[in-house]
């Protein structure tokens, strides 16, 4: 079902998976039970670190725990989707975990852990406007997910001069 | 916490029969007059009206029951429980982001409140096209002026707030006519937070106006409860099937629901509305259920000023602009309408385009910037036939809506139009929401930048507030889904009430377009199941 599922996504993604050489099996998941797998943190935090450059604080320490807030969020934020949607998100996580779907996709040759913040925008921006819509909707899901967990908190609110909500 | 009057927990106090999520289980079988599928603008027009007229409602609403006790003002929790897919609902492609809602309300309990009849234009070319010779302007204005008392919808009479009028000063030095929106509220504070429920109830969402009164007249209401299927027998609607589904939409292991009805009555919005008629295997003969579904495809312009405009402050949605729908032919190249809606943190920084330092310095401007946004009219020429909604798998509705040239034609004219109009209001920079865009200094730079981008879906931010279609109303079989009277051309105790009727897009915001066709509809179904007389208002 799942295979069945993603193979729909397109050429490009039936293309990778013979290059992942095996399949979703051998890939690790990007979401377990509608939470963020290690896999799928890994590539969310990457992002966050490329997508928030300028925003996240300075301070290596409150840096750290910024994303882990973050990634938080994240996970709530996904809890929210309904099954399909976490499914769809699940495949592209664990395509993205993988090396081969890293470079792949993202066009990305270091590990997501081990990516600079200028290799991992450098990846983003490839995807952004890439040809193929998977790189695209890729591009889409990470990148719009990490900015509506981020400004869902009230303490990012202050860098955009957002007073938030009038007492009533 | 909104500390206002709250009128739903005052209802629940005295005894309204509200069954499923936290309240209590849903029973296993229930019968009734008439089961409504839906609780938003159609369902709630309906079920007032058929509570009126003496028969026993059910309704059952996939959403939960929030009120204004819940309503905090915030994002964070507005877009995953009040919003279908938490906010992000896509077309097929992954193109299109759809705001809906999908709580008790449906998207009249988060909607900006623009209210406008339906435009004579768009009523004239159903009459031509889809045999609905009924539907004048004069017929159906005694219709629209009951939903107006009932809604207390008038024209927003206080000053507008800037980001509204930076558009009425741009298209004046333009020489472009510009309006006052009519918005449904009462003692309205000015708050800026519709999109998010309005905490004080003065807007006259169902949630506040019709549900609550035909609660009252003994109606039940089902929450967090999903119409999964109809049951046919013998060519009518036998019973209509509905399980329970968490706060993801996720359907729960606990009992399901059968209610048995005289007449059932769809009105779960588009796309909601047309997959029941699929899953349930409705005749079909002509395969028009989830066809011809349209979106009012909208495109994104920001810009940036010297001045605050803080757009997230004051009422939401107070000029807009046809001029673009006026000038030129209903059928020809795609018009637009021009509003100037609200930004909150999440929808702008997520519907914004870029990342990192660019974007950082961008978003550090958020209090000085002005967003319009451009609603392409669709449906009305023989390339914008719109979008078709499917199954997945799970049997949940997929709306599969291809962004073809005659649209993007349409996006980047509004692009230009967007553009010329905010610089002519004192913009220093504009930005087109388009993934290849710049920020552009003077009219002449962005003219020629905009008309050399690649108008490409996953390119251009393309975003819609107004599904209609899918179920279209036609005057003929072969041309439409129901009759001209609301029922099922092919089952006779089945009706649509909703926007999913709608045979084209509106080209306007479609709310008081539902309120008006459906208290024609649901005024003449009630003296046709032999209910008493009735007027809205």
């Amino acid at each position: 079902m799942q295979r069945r599922t993603l193979l729909k996504l397109g050429i490009g993604t039936a293309t990778l998976l013979i290059v992942a050489g095996g399949g979703l099996a051998l890939l690790r998941p990007g979401l377990n039970d509608g939470r963020l797998a290690p896999a799928g943190r890994e590539v969310f935090h990457a992002v966050a670190r490329a997508v928030l450059d300028g925003l996240l604080p300075a301070d290596a320490g409150t840096r750290a725990a910024a994303l882990q807030a973050h990634l938080k969020r994240v996970d709530d934020a996904i809890a929210a989707f309904p099954s399909a949607t976490q499914a769809e998100l699940s495949q592209l996580l664990a395509l993205l975990g993988s090396a081969a779907g890293r470079i792949g996709l993202a066009r990305l040759r270091i590990d997501w852990p081990d990516a600079g913040v200028s290799d991992v925008q450098h990846a983003l921006q490839g995807m952004r406007t890439a040809s193929l819509d998977l790189r695209q909707q890729a591009y889409h899901a990470l990148r719009d997910l990490t900015n509506a967990a981020y400004f869902a908190d009230a303490a990012a609110w202050p860098s955009m001069g957002y007073p938030g909500p009038k007492a009533l | 916490m909104s500390q206002q009057p709250d009128p739903i927990r005052a209802g629940l106090a005295r005894g309204w029969r509200v069954h499923g999520g936290p309240h209590a289980a849903a029973p296993a079988g229930l019968s009734c007059d008439v089961a409504i599928v839906g609780t938003g603008a159609g369902a709630g027009i309906t079920a007032e009206l058929l509570s009126m007229a003496g028969f026993q409602v059910v309704l059952a609403e996939e959403g939960p029951l929030k009120s204004s006790s819940d309503f905090n003002q915030r994002e964070s929790e507005a877009y995953p429980s009040l919003y279908q897919e938490s906010a992000a609902r896509k077309t097929a492609d992954k193109a299109i982001n759809i705001l809906q809602g999908r709580c008790v309300g449906g998207s009249t309990t988060v909607n900006w409140t623009s209210s406008f009849r339906t435009p004579p234009a768009t009523l004239t070319y159903w009459q031509q096209h889809f045999g609905l010779k009924d539907l004048s302007v004069e017929a159906m204005a005694p219709w629209f002026e009951q939903a107006e008392r009932r809604l207390n919808i008038g024209p927003w009479l206080q000053s507008p707030n800037e980001n509204n009028d930076l558009l009425r000063r741009g298209a004046a030095k333009l020489g472009i006519a510009s309006a006052v929106i009519h918005r449904n509220v009462k003692g309205c504070w000015n708050l800026g937070s519709c999109g998010m429920g309005c905490p004080t109830n003065a807007k006259q969402s169902m949630l506040v106006t019709t549900i609550p009164s035909a609660l009252d007249k003994g109606a039940i209401l089902l929450v967090q409860t999903r119409a999964q299927t109809l049951e046919m027998a013998g060519g009518r609607v036998a019973a209509l099937h509905c399980v329970p589904v968490g706060a993801n939409g996720t359907i729960l292991p606990a009992a399901s629901t059968r209610i048995v009805a005289r007449h059932y009555v769809v009105a779960g919005g588009a796309i909601n509305s047309p997959a029941l008629l699929l899953r349930s295997k409705l005749p079909d003969p002509h395969g028009l259920a989830g066809k011809r579904t349209f979106l009012h495809p909208v495109v994104i312009s920001a810009a940036l000023f010297d001045h605050k405009v803080e757009g997230w402050d004051g009422a939401p949605q107070t000029i807009y602009s046809d001029h673009f729908l006026d000038t030129q032919a209903i059928d020809g190249p795609i018009g637009y309408k021009l509003e100037a809606p609200p930004i909150h943190p999440v929808i702008f920084a997520s519907t914004l385009p870029g990342y990192g330092r660019e974007q950082a310095d961008l978003l550090a401007q958020f209090a000085n910037t002005h967003s319009l946004l451009a609603l392409m009219r669709d449906g009305f020429h023989e390339q914008s036939p719109g979008g078709q909604v499917r199954l997945r798998p799970d049997a949940t509705p997929l709306l599969d809506y291809p962004l073809n040239a005659y649209v993007m034609d349409g996006a980047r004219r509004s692009f230009l139009s967007m553009a010329e109009i905010q610089f002519a209001a004192g913009a220093r920079r504009v930005l087109p929401v388009h993934e290849m865009a710049q920020q552009y200094s003077s009219w002449a730079q962005a003219r020629e930048a905009i008309d050399a981008l690649p108008m490409k879906p996953l390119l251009t931010r393309v975003v819609s507030a107004h599904v209609m279609g899918g179920c279209g109303m036609a005057g003929d079989e072969r041309l439409g889904v129901v009759r001209p009277d609301g029922l099922h051309w092919q089952v006779p105790n089945l009706s649509v009430h909703d926007g999913s009727l709608f045979p084209t897009s509106i080209g306007a915001n479609p709310q008081l377009s539902i309120y008006g066709l459906v208290n024609r509809l649901a005024t003449g179904l009630a003296k046709q199941l032999g209910g008493r007389d009735i007027q809205l208002a």
